[in-house]
């Protein structure tokens, strides 16, 4: 109820034109919540605009307005666009092509036969990687996280496809959007930076904007524009997504090393963690795995974390040892986790 | 009474009257709706007129997937945001374009005219709280801004706001019943 009137109050100061931004942008987020909200918030638009149309309805002379359409059905000829005689459309039909042959080849040159190359850069597990793209880009590949582009891009749009996290600072270049995909999301952004999360084992995917604009495709239907310190995530097994506000830090400190965990749960906690250090980590407390955590992990080796860990919260940890698997290999580093 | 729907059939085969019948049913309300969009009359008629040119001009292959209703609303709106790309209005007021996104979402099937709700609409002003229909009706009729109405009803801003955030919650709601009905009535 509470909520409700908060909207109500909300959308009657944005058709009065007296919402200021910080209110517009709230505005906004509820809107693109619910597909409820947006015909809930049109049902208002209408009573306002025919409460007090722009205006009045008996000084609209229909039969005037009837007499002067009738007339022109009449002539039969009304468009705007003068009718090209015969010879003209030929010829138009025959120059369009050329002129977009003429076109694309110039825009192209040389890139135009070749056939495109792409380069790969992949980020093993428990590395991060930063590359620089052909356009001067950069990007943060976390670990696990494999990043696929064309040695040159083409003019028009730069393509990058993503599985896993990366950040990236885009370079400003208006005439050519840089466009992310990964399988389920699409960016489109100009000179902007932002996190973009979708790895295949994750029920998240997820984009976080820090600085910019840009337009965000859901599943290859939907699109939203992001505005900065916003976070849309989306849920591959329901297809429900939300976008909120965050402190987009916490979503990218990965770069640098860090790990910012602000009121998150212990089991995305050990995620993350494991992440990084390229160690599975399960939690067997159903408990524990909900408790909420907030900490900040600057460089520590996985050691300290997990005295640091076990300080704050009721946990004990047992390290699984390893074993060759049949491939000669050893197994993955494996650490248990259990209430204290 | 001839149903809509054949009405269009009859325009599909040319004939002329059907066409008039239709842009008598329609014309006013589309006036008023591009009024949304753009403040000059002469404007808004010149472009509901030209919709309906179309809409003679292709009537043998125009598909109406909706409601004829739906359509011209789309059409109109449409030609006028194209007219207000063109006068760049757009580009040029940040606030204008705050507004321009939240249009260009409208959904034109659920969009009832203002001859369909204004009767209505009146009686469901006068049900509402005294209080609240003087705020509604100052701010939306005379145009005073909430800070003016806060001084001339001596209450708080943040009170004005509350008035006439549940005065537009209220008219939906008791306009909720009438806007489903005519929901059903629109459509083929």
């Amino acid at each position: 109820m509470e909520i409700k009137n908060k909207i109500d109050i909300l959308i009657a100061k944005f058709l009065s034109g007296q919402i200021s931004t910080k209110e517009a942008n709230e505005l906004n987020i509820w809107l693109n919540e619910y597909k409820e909200n947006r015909s809930y918030f049109n049902q208002m638009l209408n009573i306002w605009q025919v409460a007090n149309p722009a205006f009045n309805p008996e000084e609209i002379n229909l039969l005037n307005a009837e007499a002067k359409v009738i007339r022109k059905v009449e002539r039969g000829r009304f468009l705007k666009s003068p009718v090209l005689i015969w010879w003209q459309r030929i010829a138009a039909v025959l120059i369009l092509p050329i002129i977009l042959l003429g076109a694309y080849l110039l825009n192209n040159d040389t890139s135009f036969i070749a056939k495109e190359t792409y380069q790969e850069v992949v980020s093993p597990l428990g590395t991060r990687s930063k590359v620089f793209l052909p356009d001067g880009s950069m990007v943060f590949l976390n670990s696990g996280s494999k990043i696929k582009y064309p040695v040159n891009f083409r003019s028009g749009a730069r393509k990058v496809s993503l599985t896993g996290e990366a950040y990236f600072e885009v370079k400003s270049d208006i005439n050519n959007p840089f466009i992310v995909k990964t399988s389920r999301l699409k960016v489109e952004a100009t000179g902007t930076i932002f996190n973009v999360e979708e790895f295949l084992t994750d029920t998240i995917a997820a984009i976080t904007l820090v600085e910019g604009v840009v337009g965000v495709t859901i599943n290859g239907k939907k699109t939203i524009s992001m505005a900065p310190n916003q976070r849309i995530s989306l849920n591959k097994q329901t297809n429900k997504y939300q976008l909120t506000q965050t402190d987009s830090y916490k979503w990218y400190a990965w770069k640098d090393g860090v790990l910012a965990f602000r009121d998150d749960r212990l089991d995305y906690v050990f995620k993350k963690i494991g992440l990084m250090y390229n160690v599975d980590i399960s939690v067997e407390d159903s408990q524990i795995a909900s408790q909420i955590y907030r900490a900040t992990f600057d460089g520590e080796s996985l050691d300290e974390i997990f005295k640091l860990l076990q300080i704050s919260a009721p946990i004990r940890y047992v390290h699984a040892p390893r074993v060759m698997t049949p491939s000669g290999e050893f197994s993955k580093e494996k650490i248990r986790v259990y209430r204290k | 009474m001839i149903s809509e729907h054949d009405l269009l059939l009859e325009l599909k085969s040319g004939n002329k009257e059907a066409f008039s019948l239709l842009f008598r049913n329609y014309y006013k309300d589309l006036v008023l709706f591009a009024g949304n969009f753009l403040p000059n009359q002469t404007l808004c008629e010149d472009i509901v007129q030209s919709v309906f040119l179309k809409l003679w001009e292709g009537r043998e292959v125009i598909k109406i997937e909706r409601s004829l209703k739906s359509f011209l609303l789309r059409s109109v709106q449409n030609s006028c945001l194209d007219e207000l790309r063109h006068v760049k209005i757009v580009r040029g007021h940040e606030g204008m374009m705050k507004d321009f996104h939240f249009l260009e979402a409208l959904d034109t099937e659920e969009y009832v005219l203002y001859s369909d709700l204004q009767q209505h609409l009146n009686d469901a002003l006068n049900k509402l709280p005294p209080n609240c229909m003087e705020a509604f009706l100052l701010n939306r009729f005379e145009g005073f801004k909430y800070k003016e109405i806060a001084q001339r009803l001596n209450v708080s801003e943040r009170t004005v706001e509350v008035r006439i955030g549940k005065a537009i919650n209220l008219l939906r709601k008791h306009l909720k019943e009438f806007l489903k009905i005519l929901l059903l009535f629109f459509s083929i």
